[in-house]
C-alpha cells in the first residue's frame, strides 16, 4: 500500500471478526473499538454492519464485524454476507471467535473457514467462565495442532485483548503466512480431486482456493452454483452436477452430510486432545433454565415476567397503562398523580417552562421566539421523551439477553405465534408496540431472519400505541354514552389494529417475499448465567446512541419543517394556524373527507388535525382545541358534531392511518430504505382510509 | 428402529440417523452439529418447540423441524 493510499483510506489493515451468534461478538469488538464504531446495513438487507478503527503500536486496524454464522454452507443470509466478504474483499486477517464454554461444536466454524483461508488467528471467547463450568482447554497444544495463533480472551474482564492486538500487529508486519488446513474426507477424496481438475478451468470460481471450491461444489452449493450459471459456465456446472449425482448413487448419502460429519469428526479429535471437562453440579442457573423451559409453566412465567416490566417501564415514562387502570378502579386523583410525575409528565413541564422562558427571552422578535419555543424545542422535547423509554426498554431486553432467558422465552411463546408466521422472538416488538412503536420497530434487531424483521418493521406500528389510545379513548368517551358501548368500541379498535398487524405482516411474507412456511426454530440457548452490567450497558447504549444519532435528527428537522408549515403562510409569518400553510394543506385535503359525509367547515378542521397527527398522535386533539379556539377537549371533539358511524369511522382511521413521525424515522433507520419507508406510509394511510370508509357505509345501513 | 425425534421422551439418548429435510436446513442442522452418529440428549419434548443437548450446547427446535430428524434410541 502507497502512504498516500494509507492517508485516504484512513487505516493500514483490515480485521474481519467472524463467529457463532451467541459468541460475544459485539462484546469483543466493543472492546476492541470503543466508542468509534459506525453502524450500517449490508447492502439491501436488515443485517447490522459495523465496523471501527483501532490504533495500535502506530497500525491502524480497521474490524468488521461480520454477521454471526454456525458455517460457510452459504445457507443463511448471513453466512453468504460473511462469505462474500471473506473471498471478495480478501481482509487482511480473520479473526474467529470460539465459545470456551462450549468448544466441541464452536471449534467447527474455524476449522471450515481454515480450510479457505490460513490468515486466521483463533480467539477463545468467556474464558472467565470455564472454572465455574469445569471446563480445561490447552491453548498451546490447539496452537501447534492448528498452525494458527489461538488467544483465550475474556472482553469482559479485559483478559487476552493486548495479546490479541499485539499479535494482529506482528502478523501484518511480519507477513508470516500460514498454510492452509487440509482434512482428509476418505472416501470423498477421489471425487474431490475430480472436481477439482474440472474448475480449474473456471473463470468465475478463480478467487476461491481450487480444493476449497471442489468440496463446496461436492456438498452442493447454491450460491457458486448461481455463479457459474449467470457466467455462462454451464458445461463446468453439468460435469460437477454428474460428478455429485454419481457419489449420491454410489453412496446413498448426500455429500454434504459425509462432509461436514468428516469435519466434525475432526473437530472431536482435536477437542479429545485438547478439552477436559470435569463433572461439576447443576447450581440455581440450571434450575431457572429448567423453569423457562417448562412448557405451561415456561409461557406463564414468561409472560408474567415481561407484562409487569414492561407495565412498569410503561408506567415510569408515561403513567399508562397503570393510570387506566387506576381510573378504572375510580382512583381519578392516584391516575393523575402517575400522569403528572411520569418521565414524559415531567419532560414535558419542563419544556413548556423552556418555551416561556424562551418566548420571554425574545419577546422582540415573535417569529425567531416561536420558531426555537414551538418548532425546535418540541423537537427536541419528542426526541428526549422517546430517550428514558428507549434506555429501560432495551436495558430489559439487554438484560434478558445476556442472562440466556430471552431465547428461552421466544423459544415458549414459538407455538402461539408461528401460526401467523412469525418466531416466538417477536413476541418482544409486538409487547413493546402496545406501549410505544418506535422502540417496538427498534427492537426487530432481536429477530434472526432478515424476512421476520421487515414483516415486523412494516407491519407493527398498526399495534395500536400509547398515544392512539389517548387520542381513541378521548373520542370514545365523547361520542358513544353507555360504559358497555365504549369498551366494546375500544376493544373493537385494539382487534382491528392487532387483526391489521397480523395480515399485513402475513401479506409481507408471503406475498412480497413468498416464504409459504411458517417460520422454523433451530435457535441455540446459551447457558444461564448472571448477566454481565457492563455488557448489558453497551447493548442499551448501542441502541439509544443509534436512536439519538439517525433517528433523532430525522425527528428534529421534521418538527422544524412541521413548524414552518403550521406558522407561516403566503403573507410570511402568521402566527395562527388557520391562515397557514397547513390550513390550506386542511382545505387541500378536505374533499377527501367529502365521502364520510363530513359538513364543509368541519372538514377542513378535521383534515388538519389529522395532519398534525402525523407530528404525534395526541396532537390530533391539541390541534381541535387550537382550531376551535378553547381548552376543553371534549368540548373541541363535541364541536365536530360526528354521526356515530362517522365518529367510529374516524377513530379506526387515526388507529391505522399513520405511523408518527419518530416511528417513520426509525423505520428508516432499520430498513435503511427510503423506498420501504414511503410505500408504508402510503400503505397504512389508503388502508386506513378503506378500511374507514368501509366501515362508515356498513354503520350508515345498520 | 428408527423413529422421529418427536416421538422420544424427555431424558432419553438417542443418536442421529437421517434428517430428511430440504438441503437447506438440513444443512443448517447439520452445521449445527446434528451430524449422522452424534449422541443427542431430548431434554424436554412436550407440546412446543423440542430441546435438545448436542455436542454440550443447548439447541431448540420447532416440532416440524424435530419431526425430521430421524433417530435410534440408544438402551440406557
Amino acid at each position: 500500500m502507497s502512504s498516500n493510499e494509507r492517508m485516504t483510506k484512513g487505516y493500514d489493515v483490515t480485521v474481519a471478526i467472524v463467529g457463532n451468534p451467541n459468541v460475544g461478538k459485539s462484546t469483543l469488538f466493543n472492546v476492541l473499538t470503543g466508542e468509534l464504531a459506525h453502524v450500517s446495513n449490508w447492502p439491501g438487507t436488515t443485517v447490522a454492519r459495523k465496523e471501527g478503527v483501532r490504533e495500535w503500536m502506530g497500525v491502524r486496524i480497521r474490524f468488521v464485524d461480520l454477521p454471526g454464522i454456525y458455517g460457510l454452507s452459504a445457507s443463511t443470509l448471513e453466512e453468504v454476507i460473511t462469505r462474500e466478504y471473506v473471498v471478495n474483499e480478501r481482509p487482511d486477517l480473520i479473526v474467529v471467535l470460539v465459545d470456551a464454554t462450549i468448544p466441541e461444536r464452536s471449534l467447527y466454524l474455524p476449522i471450515q473457514l481454515l480450510e479457505l483461508t490460513p490468515n486466521v488467528v483463533i480467539v477463545f471467547t468467556k474464558v472467565d467462565e470455564m472454572s465455574r463450568l469445569g471446563i480445561h482447554i490447552h491453548f498451546d497444544k490447539l496452537e501447534a495442532m492448528l498452525g494458527v495463533p489461538v488467544i483465550p480472551t475474556s472482553a469482559i474482564k479485559g483478559v487476552g485483548i493486548r495479546d490479541l492486538l499485539n499479535t494482529i500487529v506482528e502478523l501484518t508486519r511480519s507477513k508470516r503466512k500460514f498454510k492452509e488446513l487440509v482434512i482428509n474426507y476418505g472416501g470423498l477424496e477421489p471425487f474431490i480431486n475430480e472436481i477439482s481438475k474440472i474448475v480449474v478451468n473456471s473463470k468465475v470460481l478463480k478467487p476461491y482456493p481450487t480444493r476449497w471450491v471442489a468440496i463446496r461444489l461436492l456438498e452442493g452449493d447454491k450460491r457458486l452454483e448461481e455463479l457459474l450459471m449467470s457466467s455462462n459456465e454451464l458445461d463446468i456446472l453439468n460435469s460437477v452436477l454428474k460428478v455429485r449425482e454419481s457419489v449420491r448413487r454410489s453412496i446413498g448419502r448426500d455429500p454434504s452430510e459425509l462432509a461436514i460429519g468428516v469435519r466434525y469428526e475432526f473437530v472431536s479429535s482435536i477437542a479429545k486432545e485438547v478439552v477436559v471437562r470435569v463433572e461439576r453440579k447443576g447450581g440455581s442457573e440450571e434450575l431457572i433454565a429448567e423453569v423457562f423451559q417448562k412448557p405451561v409453566l415456561g409461557v406463564l412465567a414468561s409472560s408474567l415476567l415481561l407484562l409487569t416490566s414492561f407495565m412498569l417501564i410503561f408506567t415510569v415514562n408515561t403513567g399508562f397503562p397503570l393510570n387506566m387502570i387506576f381510573k378504572f378502579l375510580g382512583l381519578e386523583g392516584l391516575a393523575e398523580f402517575l400522569e403528572t410525575y411520569s418521565l414524559s409528565g415531567v419532560l414535558g413541564h419542563a419544556f413548556n417552562v423552556a418555551s416561556d422562558y424562551v418566548r420571554g427571552l425574545l419577546h422582540y422578535n415573535p417569529v425567531l421566539a416561536s420558531l426555537i419555543s414551538d418548532g425546535v424545542l418540541v423537537g427536541v422535547g419528542a426526541v428526549l421523551s422517546f430517550l428514558p423509554l428507549i434506555l429501560m426498554i432495551f436495558f430489559l431486553l439487554a438484560l434478558l439477553e445476556d442472562s440466556g432467558l430471552a431465547p428461552r422465552m421466544a423459544v415458549s411463546f414459538h407455538n402461539l405465534l408461528s401460526r401467523f408466521g412469525f418466531s416466538g422472538s417477536s413476541i418482544y416488538p409486538m409487547l413493546i408496540g402496545v406501549g410505544c412503536n418506535v422502540p417496538a420497530v427498534m427492537g426487530s434487531r432481536i429477530l434472526l431472519d432478515d424476512v421476520e424483521r421487515r414483516q415486523v418493521i412494516f407491519s407493527v406500528p398498526f399495534i395500536p400505541c400509547q398515544a392512539r389510545f389517548i387520542v381513541t379513548s378521548a373520542l370514545v368517551v365523547s361520542y358513544f354514552k353507555s360504559p358497555t358501548l365504549q369498551a366494546v368500541a375500544l376493544l373493537s379498535i385494539y382487534l382491528v389494529g392487532v387483526l391489521t398487524f397480523l395480515l399485513s405482516s402475513l401479506l409481507v411474507r408471503r406475498v412480497v417475499y413468498k416464504v409459504r412456511e411458517s417460520p422454523e426454530l433451530i435457535l441455540e440457548l446459551p447457558l444461564i448465567h448472571t448477566p454481565k452490567l457492563k455488557v448489558v450497558w453497551w447493548i442499551t447504549w448501542d441502541y439509544t446512541k443509534h436512536f439519538l444519532r439517525k433517528a433523532g435528527l430525522i425527528i428534529l428537522t421534521l418538527s422544524v419543517v412541521i413548524w414552518f408549515i403550521t406558522n407561516l403562510g403566503p403573507n410570511g409569518y402568521v402566527g395562527d394556524i388557520t391562515e397557514s400553510f397547513g390550513a390550506m394543506i386542511g382545505r387541500f385535503l378536505a374533499p377527501i373527507l367529502t365521502p364520510f359525509d363530513i359538513p364543509s367547515g368541519t372538514d377542513w378542521v378535521l383534515a388538519l388535525a389529522l395532519f398534525q397527527g402525523f407530528v404525534a398522535k395526541e396532537s390530533v386533539l391539541d390541534t381541535l382545541a387550537i382550531l376551535y379556539g378553547t381548552a376543553d377537549i371534549s368540548e373541541a371533539i363535541n364541536s365536530l358534531g360526528l354521526t356515530i358511524p362517522q365518529a367510529y369511522a374516524l377513530i379506526l382511521f387515526i388507529t391505522l392511518y399513520i405511523p408518527c413521525l419518530a416511528t417513520v424515522a426509525v423505520v428508516y433507520q432499520e430498513s435503511r430504505s427510503l423506498k420501504m419507508t414511503m410505500l408504508q406510509v402510503i400503505y397504512m394511510v389508503g388502508l386506513a382510509y378503506i378500511t374507514a370508509l368501509t366501515t362508515y357505509y356498513i354503520l350508515k345501513i345498520i | 428402529m428408527l423413529k422421529p425425534l418427536t416421538e422420544l421422551p424427555k431424558g432419553s439418548k438417542v443418536k442421529v440417523v437421517d434428517i430428511v429435510a430440504g438441503k437447506g436446513l438440513r444443512d443448517r442442522l447439520l452445521q449445527m452439529g446434528l451430524t449422522p452418529g452424534t449422541v443427542v440428549e431430548v431434554v424436554e419434548n412436550s407440546s412446543g418447540p423440542i430441546i435438545l443437548s448436542v455436542r454440550g450446547v443447548t439447541i431448540a427446535l420447532g416440532r416440524g423441524m424435530a419431526s425430521k430428524v430421524l433417530v435410534e434410541e440408544l438402551q440406557t
